[in-house]
């Protein structure tokens, strides 16, 4: 009975440390969530690329222009 | 200042129990301790006198385990009370998030309360903090002792609470407030949280 009455203190007290704990995850979650940093959508190579058109035929890869060009005179 | 380490995934925050001397700063640090689970137990370090004074100061890791992705730790520590310790105090207010202000009930002790918050607010404007704006709590502590020793919360607040901060009557040695005391600076600490400002930090 003694140690059922301390066990249950014993609960008792580590109930107040889950309590305090479960109140700090919380807020630290959100503090976290209002705080995280927005992940870069692209890259700023990739912001820079030109969209691929629909016509295969055309050259879009302007970084190579010049080496191409270059090839082709040969 | 607390800061939100999204390279290393961790959150620590510091907290530091101030007020005069006896006024049970190191009770709360050891009842908080007393709770934490056994996994989570780290070391208190405390240094006392012979007589069981805080001769330095008491620190108390809490590692609260990962939180939503981040390592959280919190540093509570107290300050000795003795007037002579000044420059010890100092030294541990150097870094703080928060401030827990333990006020010790006894009506004799009300001069002693005042004398304290005094000078933490001169050794906070000292290492640069406003002592307007740092994140307080007030602790009214040794409620449990007879009404006719100790002043009335309302007496202490008018007299020690100008920022009207939340306060909390306790009596740490019995555990009574010392949580409700500790989850308010938590939480105000927490609020305050930003992010590094500088790459990497």
């Amino acid at each position: 009975m003694a140690q059922d009455a301390k066990k249950g203190a014993e609960e008792e007290e580590g109930g107040e440390f889950a309590e305090f704990m479960a109140d700090i995850s919380e807020e630290i979650a959100q503090r976290v969530a209002s705080l995280e940093p927005e992940p870069q959508s692209k890259s700023k190579a990739e912001a820079k690329k030109t969209p691929v058109p629909p016509d295969p035929g055309v050259i879009v890869d302007w970084e190579n222009i010049a080496d191409r060009m270059i090839e082709e005179m040969r | 200042m607390s800061v939100v380490n999204y390279g290393t995934r961790e959150i620590t925050c510091k907290i530091v129990y101030y007020g005069p001397g006896r006024s049970g700063k190191t009770t709360n640090l050891q009842h908080v301790y007393s709770q934490l689970p056994e996994d989570r137990k780290g070391k208190m370090v405390s240094l006392a006198t012979e007589t069981d004074r805080t001769l330095f100061f008491d620190f108390l890791p809490l590692d609260l385990g990962t939180i939503s992705g981040f390592a959280t730790r919190f540093q509570l520590y107290t300050v000795p009370g003795q007037v002579y310790y000044a420059a010890t105090r100092r030294l541990v207010l150097q870094g703080v998030d928060g401030v827990v202000f333990v006020a010790d009930s006894q009506s004799r002790q009300l001069a002693e309360n005042i004398e304290s918050l005094q000078d933490l607010h001169a050794n906070l404007a000292e290492e640069g903090l406003d002592p307007r704006t740092l994140p307080l709590v007030m602790q009214y502590n040794k409620r449990d002792l007879p009404a006719t020793e100790i002043s009335s919360v309302d007496e202490l607040d008018e007299t020690l609470n100008f920022r009207a901060v939340p306060y909390f009557p306790a009596n740490a040695i019995n555990g009574g407030g010392v949580f409700e005391t500790l989850r308010s600076i938590a939480s105000m600490v927490l609020g305050r949280l930003s992010a590094p400002a500088a790459k990497g930090s």
